[in-house]
């Protein structure tokens, strides 16, 4: 699980920080107590910028940094079909390998069934952000 | 029994993980189980099983008197009357039983104060924090003043003069492995109701409830060898007798009708419902195993690996360890390590080395946030990692735990 592209991406510093007059949204994992404060900015249902806040494990802070990287410049629909398909890598489902991208390096986590929860902090956080603001 | 040889009674210690041997340092959360007690269990589900204390048929008879033959070993191992004894799913249950009988009871009123530390396991916290909402009463925590996390003896004092109606207090924290005084804490409040959590004490420590003078003694058994599921509450005579139950249902009543109900004598009226019997027949015989070992014995085995593991970890850099540094510090090591989040380094020493740890905030968020404010990390990640150990428990295990941190510590670059 723990390739380079995982240590590398966790501790990318860039998407890191807040954005001002963006969309706000917490999360929390209960079962370890690590935070994310995730800032979204869209226009005209296009994600312009996005950032986060928070510390957590190696695996959450490289699919944080994974996430952000990845919907920046895409549609509120497109995020949605890139939630929806991490969603089925965890799940050991089919899924689409062109849409994730790197992402797809990480589909590993699907057997350590005990890190799922590092690994979608940021991605539930996201889902929930757009849940309440379209 | 020498614990050189109780290994043997271990089977899934042989068994390899990720290629490795099993390392299991997990012993805090939950002990390996022996052969002699999973025979037992199996022995009575196969041979005697029926429901307790209800039909006149010879196996009810059989389940009966193993049930109740449970009772007398844990009333003898405690000192206690086989009265005092309450069998209940575990330690949580039991606090949870004893805060809402002392409140129905009226022990328990508006605006008296209860004390418990801020080093207590949730089980010990929420109950109370909340039921105070509910009844008017105020909970008050003795905060550490010690070493990241160490609870001194003059914390206690500062609320001699507030009079608690209640202190309900661990006697061994589950995160910073401090046994706690409680000859001392008894000798600061005589009048309260004084209640002990026994979950991380009892495993390594047999206590004289006599001669300690408590009030209420929880424990769990699977903490100690044990089945899960099954839990002891000791309780004084003198409270259980007037003290409304916890439960109500069958086996708890003596007479019921259209317009009232008594209750049976104690300790079967705080035992409603079957009772988790197996798990009951095998405490017994955990009690038993671990007396023929001999608590002094296993008191000093884990003294030895706790002292052993402590010099070897404050030998690596940027490794931070919670608690005291002294005798008082037993069994449970937390730590953290600068630049690693625990949970990377609990999830590297199970894949790469076989090693068993707990990391999180191990049911102790208050204590976490106290932790954080001290900790001299340059992030503090809202956990920690715990290593905790009991008899079957070797310095080789320890080498193998801290060879696993350091290779960890280089692939993370740390410096």
């Amino acid at each position: 699980m723990y390739n380079e592209l995982v240590m590398d991406y966790s501790r990318l510093k860039k998407y890191k920080g807040k954005i001002d007059n963006a969309i706000v949204q917490e999360g929390k994992n209960i079962s370890c107590g690590d935070e994310i404060i995730l800032y979204v900015k869209l226009e005209d249902n296009k994600v312009i910028d996005a950032k986060f806040e928070g510390i957590g494990c190696a695996i959450s802070q490289a699919s944080a940094n994974l996430m952000i990287e990845n919907i920046i410049g895409k549609s509120l629909e497109e995020v949605k079909e890139l939630i929806e398909n991490v969603n089925l890598m965890v799940n050991g489902s089919e899924y689409d390998k062109e849409k994730l991208g790197l992402i797809s390096e990480l589909s590993e986590i699907k057997n350590y069934p005990m890190r799922i929860k590092c690994f979608l902090l940021a991605w539930k956080t996201l889902q929930l952000l757009i849940k309440k603001n379209t | 029994m020498l614990l050189s040889s109780i290994r043997n009674d271990f089977p899934v210690l042989f068994r390899t993980i990720n290629g490795n041997r099993l390392v299991y340092l997990d012993n805090a959360a939950s002990t390996l189980k022996p052969k002699p007690i999973i025979e037992k269990i199996s022995d009575f589900y196969l041979k005697h099983y029926s429901n307790v204390h209800r039909a006149v048929h010879t196996l009810s008879s059989e389940s009966t008197e193993m049930m109740e033959e449970s009772r007398n070993i844990l009333a003898s191992f405690l000192n206690a009357k086989k009265e005092e004894i309450i069998f209940t799913s575990g330690t949580t249950m039991s606090i949870n039983l004893i805060v809402e009988s002392l409140i129905r009871n009226c022990f328990l009123k508006e605006n008296d104060v209860v004390l418990i530390s801020a080093v207590e396991h949730h089980a010990n916290f929420v109950p109370w924090v909340r039921l105070s909402k509910f009844h008017g009463f105020n909970v008050e925590f003795v905060k550490p003043s010690g070493r990241l996390g160490t609870l001194e003896e003059q914390d206690f004092l500062k609320f001699k003069e507030l009079k608690p109606k209640v202190v309900s207090i661990t006697g061994h924290s589950n995160v910073t492995g401090q046994e706690i005084n409680i000859e001392y804490i008894k000798s600061i409040f005589p009048e309260a109701i004084l209640i002990v959590d026994g979950a991380q004490l009892i495993p390594h420590k047999k206590i004289d409830v006599k001669k300690l003078n408590v009030d209420f003694l929880v424990f769990s058994g699977h903490k100690m060898l044990g089945p899960t599921g099954v839990g002891v509450l000791y309780g004084k005579e003198k409270y259980l007798e007037v003290m409304e139950p916890f439960l109500y249902g069958g086996e708890m009543i003596d007479r019921v009708s259209f317009s009232d109900v008594t209750f049976n004598d104690i300790p079967y009226k705080f035992e409603a419902g079957t009772p988790n019997i197996a798990g009951i027949v095998g405490f017994g015989k955990t009690i038993k195993y671990l007396e023929n070992i001999g608590f002094i014995e296993i008191k000093n085995h884990i003294y030895d690996l706790t002292f052993y593991a402590l010099e070897k970890l404050k030998e690596i850099d940027g490794l931070e360890i919670y608690g005291p540094l002294d005798e008082r510090h037993l069994g449970i090591i937390s730590f953290n390590l600068e630049g690693v989040h625990p949970h990377d380094l609990a999830h590297l020493l199970d894949e790469k080395f076989g090693v068993a740890v707990r990391s999180g905030h191990h049911c102790a968020q208050p204590l976490m946030g106290i932790l954080k404010n001290e900790s001299k990390l340059s992030v503090f990640p809202n956990g920690t990692c715990r290593v905790s150990f009991y008899v079957y428990n070797t310095n080789e295990d320890i080498d193998i735990l801290v060879e696993g941190i350091k290779k960890i510590k280089e692939w993370f670059n740390v410096q």
